[in-house]
């Protein structure tokens, strides 16, 4: 698994390539919880990479998303694969997430 | 020059079985190996890409549920067994944990952000991937069977 971060004004985007299951889900916490802790709380996942999407990692996408509303934020999924968006949505996920198309749409909803 | 042979209808493809072992080690385990074969055993019965894929996401959550839940911080082995038929995939997953029946196992599928845990969504997974499931506890084995015998078309 590989994220990659890009810094907005108001939002921050993370870009998700790989697989996240029990092995890299660790991972892909400390990577968001970073965020967290630098006071980023406006965030979209760009889920475009992601080839594979197991319980363990969406348990860190719906950890990450209590911590954001916390604070006053949210955690909002663009163009996610159809990998992700299949696993998201048999987990019956998908009503917890704001998710956009295309990964200018989700930045601009902030 | 040699005559190409075409490849054979789905109705002629020979049933097929393939096997790998998974050693689990102080609660935790490279799950690659054991579950991405399963997506190619399904592509072997026929199936698309994205029902194959589902099939690989059902294994994978059923086996790291017994590395978590099963296992916990103990060693042990998990054997998963693939067999492809014409329009048929069937998953056998063998652990010695303790007993578990995951197909008693009580899920909401609901989810809200106060659910603490947002647990069980796995088996939930499980459930709605494959066609059938059946648990049989043999000795101090759990023998878990997954069946997919219908294109997954969304959940």
């Amino acid at each position: 698994m590989e994220t990659q971060t890009q810094v907005y004004q108001r939002v921050t985007v993370m870009s998700v390539k790989g697989r996240v299951d029990s092995t890299s889900a660790g991972e892909l916490e400390t990577a968001l919880k970073k965020l967290l802790d630098d006071g980023k709380s406006n965030l979209v996942l760009d889920l475009s990479g992601v080839e594979f999407l197991s319980s363990s990692g969406l348990r860190v996408l719906v950890t990450t998303l209590k911590a954001v509303r916390k604070t006053g934020g949210d955690l909002r999924l663009a163009q996610s694969s159809q990998r992700a968006s299949d696993a998201i949505g048999l987990a019956g996920l998908d009503v917890l997430f704001k998710s956009y198309g295309d990964r200018e749409a989700a930045v601009a909803s902030f | 020059m040699g005559t190409a042979k075409p490849p054979s209808p789905p109705s002629e493809r020979p049933t097929r079985q393939v096997r790998r072992r998974l050693k689990v080690r102080n609660g935790g385990a490279s799950l690659t190996g054991v579950c991405d074969f399963v997506e190619a055993a399904a592509s072997a019965s026929g199936f698309d890409d994205r029902t194959s894929h589902a099939c690989q996401l059902a294994v994978c959550e059923a086996v790291e549920n017994i590395i978590q839940h099963g296992y916990q911080a103990d060693e042990g082995e998990i054997q998963v067994t693939a067999q492809s038929a014409p329009g048929a995939l069937t998953v056998e997953i063998v652990d010695r944990a303790p007993a578990f029946d995951p197909t008693r196992y009580p899920i909401d599928p609901s989810a809200t952000l106060r659910d603490a845990r947002i647990g069980g969504r796995g088996l939930l997974m499980i459930r709605r991937i494959m066609d059938d499931i059946s648990y049989e506890r043999r000795g101090r084995q759990n023998i878990l069977r997954l069946t997919k015998n219908r294109s997954f078309t969304g959940a």
